[in-house]
């Protein structure tokens, strides 16, 4: 079980390459640049992953996507949750 | 396919474009030479660093493919290749130097699982 | 748990160093131990002794050294990633014939395999780029 970290937007190689190495019990963190997939929830990877993708809530807040991650009801993890989640999954695999 | 103990680099970056290809094949060489066998899976751009007919780059910019050469006597001998990004860059591996393995894009998330460990470049 | 951090992102350029510090005393304040930070790639720019933000900014090297005095964290710097950007230590820019240097205590040079060292002591490694 892998949590893959994505630095870079949904439209980067970064992303697309995330998304191909992606196992069935992976979990993914959107940090930095990559909070901004909260503006689309239709991005394929929300499906991908239901239930074990997480947006860094600090990173949304910088950037004034808060409220917009709130309405699109898409799950939000503080840097604590970050360290929790690496706690659960043995490898992690930065994608930038 | 991958022994557990292995430490799989994973390599995106194109040669000339960054410094990311040297310093990702560099972190595999160490790695070698100190005894780790390590497996090495090319993605998207990265697959540029196989290309058998690249030249050196701007004067004083190394060439890569000596490094590339150079592989194979730390041992390191799987060199896996996205089939998937090698198609979609229109190139075909025959282009590529010898010795690849090709890997299909669902065997992707099942290979980075063998791997205790994993660095991305 | 034993955390090992790999830093490649530039200072203001790149957000990672700031990422990889809030991450750090998260990991701390959970009661992990940081055994170390690696700089590679254009993360060795964090070891600058010569970086001079504004004020209102924070100084990246001293974040980190600050790191290293009160939790013990062991700050690694690639020595080949390093010399190749200008970055070093006094020992160093002796013996490449340099007037000055930029890379003091607690960071230290070393091999990239102390890299490979810390991903095997480690129970995490994670990578801020």
């Amino acid at each position: 079980m892998i949590l893959h970290i994505l630095t870079k937007a949904p439209d980067s190689s970064a992303s697309t390459q995330m998304q191909q190495a992606i196992g069935d019990q992976d979990a993914v963190l959107l940090i930095e640049e990559a909070v901004t997939a909260a503006l689309d929830p239709s991005w394929a990877t929300w499906q991908q992953c239901k239930a074990r993708i997480f947006l860094l809530s600090e990173d949304l807040t910088a950037r004034g996507l808060a409220s917009i991650a709130e309405d699109n009801e898409l799950p939000t993890l503080e840097m604590d949750g970050f360290v929790s989640l690496t706690e659960q999954y043995e490898k992690t695999v930065t994608w930038y | 396919m991958a022994t557990s103990d292995a430490l799989l680099v994973i390599i995106r970056h194109a040669p000339h474009g960054s410094n990311w290809l040297r310093e990702g094949l560099d972190a595999a060489l160490v790695a070698a030479a100190f005894g780790q066998p390590v497996h090495l899976l090319f993605m998207g751009q990265g697959i540029m660093a196989l290309l058998n007919e690249q030249g050196s780059g701007a004067p004083g910019q190394k060439a890569t493919l000596p490094t590339i050469d150079m592989l194979e006597m730390y041992d390191i001998d799987k060199l896996w290749v996205a089939e998937g990004a090698l198609h979609a860059m229109h190139l075909s591996a025959d282009s590529l130097v010898e010795g690849i393995s090709l890997i299909a894009d669902q065997e992707i998330p099942g290979l980075l699982q063998q791997h205790a460990k994993i660095l991305n470049f | 748990m034993q955390y090992g951090l790999l830093v490649m992102g530039a200072p203001y350029s790149s957000p990672a160093p700031h990422s990889a510090l809030r991450f750090a005393h998260a990991v701390l304040a959970r009661g992990h131990k940081i055994a170390g930070v690696f700089f590679y790639h254009d993360g060795v720019h964090n070891a600058s002794s010569l970086m001079a933000p504004p004020q209102d900014e924070l100084n990246l090297t001293e974040a980190w050294a600050e790191l290293n005095q009160q939790h013990a964290v062991q700050l690694d710097v690639c020595i080949a990633a390093a010399l190749r950007r200008g970055l070093m230590s006094e020992s160093e820019a002796q013996r490449h014939g340099k007037q000055a240097f930029n890379v003091v205590p607690p960071f230290e040079l070393t091999g990239l395999g102390q890299l490979l060292e810390l991903q095997q002591r480690t129970d995490r490694l994670i990578t801020f780029a």
